[in-house]
């Protein structure tokens, strides 16, 4: 069944994830597929430019909205600052008002900021700044519509969100620790004020915190999300390789409760793999939990039809860590770090999102950390299966259901094939090296024998004529001899 | 790290771990509180993982999470992960079964060790409808339970006995370390952002030691 899931493609290709650089590091959609590194190189020029142009934008559409304010309200006369009363009051009167005047908001904040503080900020590229700028002022209108139902109350918040935001801008070249702690502060005082000061119930209190959480992080997103100043990305790119490695891990080694031969049961695995990898998609940490606690239900849903009864923890983690492992979500460690550093902490704490979030961790954790105890395996095997010297998974094919479909069934009879083939093969391949190593050695050997019978029986020629003359001339007797014999000459 | 403030309109929201061996009746025990169900086959409920239940208990509303946690030995390591945070753990043993009582006690010295007094401890002698087979002295784990600073209950999840009670002297307590909480912070200075969210800070806490987090920033 591990097969099937394999089969459903549901992997995204790990080459679309990567920097289009090829630097090795992850890329991303905002970044227009590179890696936050090679991205800033590339816009590095591009940059200077944009700013410049966004300011004067802004500028423009502040003296534009100023005028036509001041025109509206006749002789009130333009005040110096804006506030989002006459943010209120504008809304009111025109429908396209509307737009300008939430950028003129921002943009306006963005003036406060030291020019050389500016130019060091990320700026964007253009097209990039505009697809993601329709989003935030999206974002920031649905806002500052929902703020208005809380008038006074409403007002203040936005005001603090606004210094907030502010604050993160100036804290851009700060560690990510300080800027999440910042946040997190936010979170806790803003939730006070609205308690104690607004008089609020903590079920509004609640709704409030998750509309400002929405609202800050889509904003800061793309500044917090995986910084470069942590080794964040190093860690997604060591998580995703573990993952891989453990490509062989079954459902059987980590007791998963549930039966992916049951159609519906393998629905809901795909789609839990679907929710799961989805996470890395959303911006607002509160969005990325809601995947994973959709992923979770699905979990439930496998499980409670498996077994007909409801998970208990023991039946849960097994299967999230099997779900991980088989979607292997891209930027795992980044997403956890994302939410557990901006998420609002009342979630995370108390909440069934918290509860899905950190068996997720746990997941995580037990990935990063498992080794053949944790499989009930033995070392040998943990470690051939690392290796990929050999395959837990190799399944019969005749001890498959009957109603299996008959082309699955021949598929897995023909890969049997294949890997017996393989086999062989590499059989061949080692023998073939053997016989070619035995020939080596056996030349060598040859000439080296024959080296030592050289070295052991030197050739010694020895000059020929001299005693042969001298028997010839003073012997007489020896005329008597017959004649020396010739030596015979072969041909070849 | 109660959520909420001072006032009439206060929200305490707890959470608390369920820890024990496999079987001692752990999900049994948080099916019948919130459900009131025991063994039931037509259950609705999707899961019993995560669990939650509100109480009014003189005025004071109280949100209650309730954490089931992974108790195969192979998952052992990841407890800090779950307990985090947490305000009250109960801890379950089966009354018949001398080992899980045993378990108890390793994960008594382990709270204790990562979050010391802070958290309000509950061990739990469940199953006592089965009291002709107990293998458990009463007085050896009460003795304990008292060592330990932790409070000890016996319940049948079975014949529904001593759940209620033992969820709501829970409950008690936690409001009463919330509201110290509270007042320590209200003498201390009007810094009021301490002390809480520790998903966050985790360097201080000495569960980073452990490295056993995956969530941990080092
Ligand atoms: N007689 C009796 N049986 C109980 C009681 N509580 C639970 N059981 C039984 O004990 C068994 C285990 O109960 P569970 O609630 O699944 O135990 P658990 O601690 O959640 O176990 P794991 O999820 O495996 O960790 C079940 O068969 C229950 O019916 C009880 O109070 N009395
Ligand atoms: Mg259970
Ligand atoms: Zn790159």
């Amino acid at each position: 069944m591990s097969l099937k899931s394999e089969r459903r493609g549901i992997h995204v290709d790990q080459s679309d994830l990567l920097c289009k650089k090829g630097c090795g590091f992850y890329g991303n959609l905002a970044w227009q597929g590179f890696c936050s590194k090679c991205w800033r190189e590339e816009y590095q020029k591009g940059r200077q430019k944009q700013i410049q142009e966004d300011r004067e934008l802004a500028e423009r559409l502040q003296r534009e909205e100023e005028e036509a304010y001041a025109s509206s309200q006749g002789a009130q006369g333009t005040q110096p600052s804006l506030t989002f009363s006459k943010f209120e009051e504008k809304k009111t009167n025109e429908k396209t008002r509307k737009v300008t005047t939430v950028k003129k908001f921002f943009s306006s904040s963005s003036r406060t900021v030291p020019k050389k503080e500016n130019q060091e900020a990320k700026a964007p590229s253009p097209s990039i700044n505009r697809q993601v700028s329709i989003e935030t002022d999206r974002v920031s209108k649905e806002f500052i519509e929902f703020l208005k139902s809380y008038q006074k109350a409403g007002h203040d918040v936005f005001k603090q969100c606004k210094i907030c935001l502010e604050a993160m801008q100036q804290k851009r070249e700060a560690s990510i620790e300080e800027q999440s702690e910042y946040v997190q502060d936010f979170y806790q005082n803003t939730a006070e004020k609205l308690q104690l000061r607004w008089k609020m119930p903590s079920e509004k209190v609640e709704d409030v915190m998750d509309q400002i959480e929405k609202f800050i992080m889509t904003r800061s997103y793309k500044h917090v999300f995986c910084p470069e100043t942590t080794d964040d990305e190093k860690k997604d790119l060591a998580v995703q390789r573990r993952i891989r490695a453990l490509h062989w891990v079954t459902f059987q080694m980590l007791c998963v409760p549930v039966n992916e031969d049951i159609p519906e049961v393998s629905d809901m695995v795909v789609k839990a793999i679907t929710d799961i990898i989805e996470m890395d998609s959303k911006r607002v940490p509160r969005d990325k939990l809601a995947c994973i606690t959709r992923c979770s239900k699905h979990i439930f849903n496998a499980i409670k039809i498996t077994k007909n009864e409801p998970a208990s923890a023991d039946d849960f983690l097994p299967t999230l860590i099997y779900i991980v492992l088989k979607a292997n979500p891209p930027r795992l460690q980044s997403n956890i770090q994302y939410i557990t550093r901006f998420c609002n902490p009342s979630r995370l704490m108390t909440g069934e999102d918290g509860y899905y979030f950190t068996n997720l961790c746990c997941a995580m954790a037990f990935i990063e950390k498992l080794d053949a105890q944790s499989l009930n395996l033995s070392q040998e095997e943990f470690d051939r299966y690392m290796s990929g010297q050999a395959s837990p998974k190799k399944q019969n094919a005749e001890n498959w259901p009957p109603d299996a479909c008959l082309g699955v069934k021949q598929m897995y009879k023909n890969l049997d094939l294949l890997s017996q083939l393989n086999e062989r093969q590499e059989r061949i391949v080692h023998e073939a090296r053997k016989l070619e190593k035995d020939l080596i050695d056996w030349t060598d050997g040859v000439t080296k024998e024959v080296q030592d019978i050289v070295e052991k029986y030197p050739l010694d020629i020895k000059p020929k004529s001299q005693p042969l003359a001298a028997i010839d001339s003073e012997n007489v007797e020896n005329d008597k001899l017959p004649p020396p014999l010739q030596p015979q000459v072969y041909a070849g | 790290m109660a959520a909420g403030a001072a006032g009439a309109s206060k929200t305490y929201s707890f959470k608390v771990v369920l820890l024990g061996e496999g079987c001692v009746g752990k999900t049994s025990l948080v099916l019948r509180y919130c459900e009131n169900k025991f063994n039931d086959k037509h259950l609705t409920t999707l899961q019993a993982s995560f669990l939650t239940k509100k109480l009014n208990i003189g005025g004071k509303r109280v949100n209650l999470a309730i954490w089931d946690t992974a108790g195969q030995e192979r998952f052992h390591a990841l407890g800090p992960i779950y307990y985090r945070d947490s305000n009250g753990a109960i801890l379950v043993y089966d009354i018949t079964d001398e080992d899980s009582f045993q378990k108890v006690k390793n994960w008594v010295k382990e709270l204790r060790k990562m979050l010391g007094n802070e958290i309000s401890l509950c061990i739990v002698g469940n199953k006592i409808d089965l009291d002709k087979d107990r293998h458990v002295s009463v007085q050896e784990t009460e003795a304990y339970a008292e060592s330990v600073g932790a409070k000890h209950y016996h319940t049948s999840a079975k014949q529904n006995k001593g759940i209620e009670e033992l969820f709501l002297d829970l409950c008690k307590r936690m409001i009463e370390s919330a509201q110290a909480d509270e007042r320590a912070k209200g003498n201390g200075s009007s810094q009021s952002a301490t002390a809480r969210r520790g998903v966050q800070i985790i360097d201080d806490e000495p569960q980073a030691q452990s490295s056993g987090g995956c969530c941990t920033s080092g």
